[in-house]
């Protein structure tokens, strides 16, 4: 089953002074229980791609479709709504919010979509468990390691229960041993729990681990290997 | 959530939230310390106009005030002074005998207002004893004494015990004269008053300018009651009271006597808001400083917040949130400090003898004792609340203006 499809995206920067073509109609589909990476050489257009993917970017040209619905339609609010309910997210870096725990930021999304104090709590102590963080749940994100973080970014995405994980360069700052830990969880969450996540990445460790690469070269797709 | 954020945001960067806490506490303090000096200013000034001249209420004959014509007293004054003095509200009552006079001595002559006193009661309203710099108040039973003020003995080269004359028109309109001898020198702290009012007994005085044809020189008159209230707050029913009791008399409230004390007090209302809104304006880019500050540096988290679902609202009223919370814990800090020096200063009150001569021309004490209600404390408080939002409105508006797309890959 599609939960992302991609038509004919074109993204152009500076279409009146000197245009930067960052993707020339890229065309993707994105079924559920991927764990899928979009690689390519810096300025291919891979975090373009999950931007707009993400709704956190708008494609100059093309449709994108999110379980059905036309991302593209939405409004700057609508998109802000779409994101949260939809689409977990985990970031290079400046991932948490740093004022509040390792369990409040677990939270955080569930809170902005009113969710039961009860619910909240059940949740919240599922996540840290997957993570392997439950003893660090009070503890504030400067007080965690590079890939304790991350893996606290990785519960916070979850949380909702989105459609997708979209995870940009997730290990790029972390050393081996706990990029290979992060890649662990995420993988048994995607074996376990059929969660989708989609990277963009540049790290041959993910890549390794990704059962679907996507190249992309100049903006366009050079190649799409699926693996078993 | 969003209070526990915003508070712990706050603290993230303590130094600069502690300049900005002390920057709005020192502003509060100045400002509640500026209002409550000219609250005090013009609250002792009401005040010792109530005290020493005008009183609550004053009762005169209707045709007294306009031309000051010593013929137009109102007689049988012990009873009525007897019968005000049983109305519970009211301190303490006196009534005069006024007129117009030259006060003559070896060296010169000089106009002034001859005020005949009744001793006792006299010092009961406006407490005249205790204005006595020397020499002695007036003896019982001495007989044509005079009470002028240490200005005026200096001017006419006179010192106690001197003798004067003083002359004035009776009632019928002859010149008549009467020797006085001086038994106290007054100073009052106002110019004004020092230079223009000299001080007899009554009785010596009507005596002296009374011709009372129908009663055979009956003396019990009086040209002016005067009343002092237990309480300002009265001085309305009093004066309803009193107009029922006596409808053939004029009575007039010290609003009525001195159109400057309604003046003054409206004045001090317009100064204050006018001290307030420069106040607000000062305070109001160095919240947006550092406000700015703040969302700045924030532009990623801000970026992801929104990346994961925060809506703009929800930003905007985080930063409005913050910023409010910042004067929330600086105005209190102000307020307490202000009202502590204000208790401190308001027994003691503030010297401003280095600038007596000033403010003795205007009819002012030369020590300002702060004065300050709660209604000011409630005016600033609002003040600072508003001044934050109005703040907060602009760093607000530029973090939910980003794009999270580009805050996020902001370096």
């Amino acid at each position: 089953m599609s939960i992302i499809k991609a038509n004919s995206i074109t993204k152009t920067y500076n279409p009146n002074t000197i245009p930067v073509h960052a993707l020339r109609g890229v065309n993707l589909t994105i079924n559920k229980g991927e764990f899928t990476a979009i690689v390519g050489p810096s300025g291919s257009g891979k975090t373009t791609l999950l931007n707009i993917i993400g709704g956190l970017d708008r494609p100059t040209s093309g449709t994108i479709q999110v379980d059905g619905q036309n991302v593209s339609e939405l409004s700057d609010n609508q998109l802000i709504d779409f994101r949260q309910k939809k689409i977990g997210f985990v970031f290079q870096s400046y991932n948490l919010i740093p004022v509040l725990t390792v369990s409040e930021n677990t939270e955080f999304v569930m809170l902005l979509q009113k969710r039961s104090k009860e619910e909240r709590e059940k949740r919240v102590a599922e996540l840290l468990h997957a993570v392997d963080l439950n003893d660090k749940k009070d503890k504030r994100p400067s007080q965690l390691s590079g890939g304790q973080q991350q893996r606290v970014a990785v519960a916070r995405a979850l949380a909702s229960k989105p459609t997708f994980v979209l995870a940009d360069e997730p290990t790029a700052n972390l050393d081996s041993a706990s990029a290979s830990n992060l890649l662990d969880i995420m993988e048994k969450l995607n074996r376990e729990e059929h969660i989708t996540f989609v990277f963009s990445t540049h790290d041959q460790r993910v890549i390794d681990r990704a059962r679907r690469v996507v190249t992309l070269v100049d903006g366009a797709i050079d190649s799409d290997v699926t693996r078993d | 959530m969003l209070f526990k954020i915003s508070w712990r945001n706050i603290w993230r960067s303590r130094t600069r939230s502690a300049v900005v806490i002390s920057s709005i506490a020192v502003g509060v303090w100045a400002l509640s310390f500026v209002l409550s000096f000219s609250n005090g200013l013009i609250y002792t000034f009401i005040q010792n106009a109530i005290r020493d001249q005008y009183s609550h209420i004053q009762i005169h004959h209707p045709k007294f005030p306009e031309d000051k014509n010593n013929k137009h007293y109102i007689e049988n004054a012990d009873s009525i002074l007897s019968s005000i003095k049983q109305i519970p509200e009211i301190e303490a009552a006196t009534s005069r005998v006024i007129t117009t006079g030259m006060l003559s001595t070896s060296h010169g002559a000089r106009g002034v207002q001859v005020m005949g006193v009744r001793a006792k009661s006299e010092s009961s309203v406006t407490k005249f004893n205790q204005k006595i710099v020397e020499g002695s108040y007036f003896i019982a039973g001495k007989k044509n004494q005079i009470i002028i003020s240490r200005r005026l003995a200096e001017k006419l080269k006179v010192k106690l015990r001197s003798r004067m004359v003083l002359t004035f028109q009776d009632t019928k309109g002859e010149i008549t004269a009467a020797a006085f001898r001086i038994g106290g020198l007054y100073s009052s702290g106002n110019m004004i008053i020092d230079e223009s009012l000299v001080y007899v007994n009554d009785k010596d005085l009507a005596k002296s300018i009374i011709i009372v044809e129908s009663n055979n020189n009956n003396l019990d008159v009086a040209h002016e009651f005067a009343i002092y209230l237990k309480d300002s707050d009265n001085t309305a029913l009093i004066k309803d009271k009193l107009k029922k009791q006596y409808p053939e008399l004029l009575i007039e409230d010290y609003y009525d006597l001195s159109p400057d004390v309604e003046l003054y007090e409206t004045q001090i209302n317009t100064s204050n808001s006018i001290i307030i809104i420069i106040f607000m304006l000062a305070l109001i880019f160095g919240i947006i400083n550092t406000m700015l500050m703040a969302v700045l540096e924030r532009y990623r988290e801000l970026g992801m917040l929104m990346a994961i679902g925060m809506n703009k609202a929800k930003i905007f009223f985080m930063i409005v949130l913050e910023t409010f919370l910042l004067s929330a814990v600086a105005a209190p800090i102000g307020l307490g400090i202000g009202i502590l020096t204000v208790y401190l200063l308001q027994d003691k009150g503030i010297d401003l003898s280095a600038f007596s001569k000033g403010l003795e021309r205007f009819g002012m004490e030369t020590t300002i004792y702060p004065a300050m209600d709660i209604e000011l404390y409630v005016q600033i408080s609002i003040a600072v609340f508003i001044t934050a939002l109005l703040a907060s409105i602009y760093p607000a508006r530029k973090a939910v203006k980003l794009q999270p797309v580009e805050a996020l890959h902001k370096i």
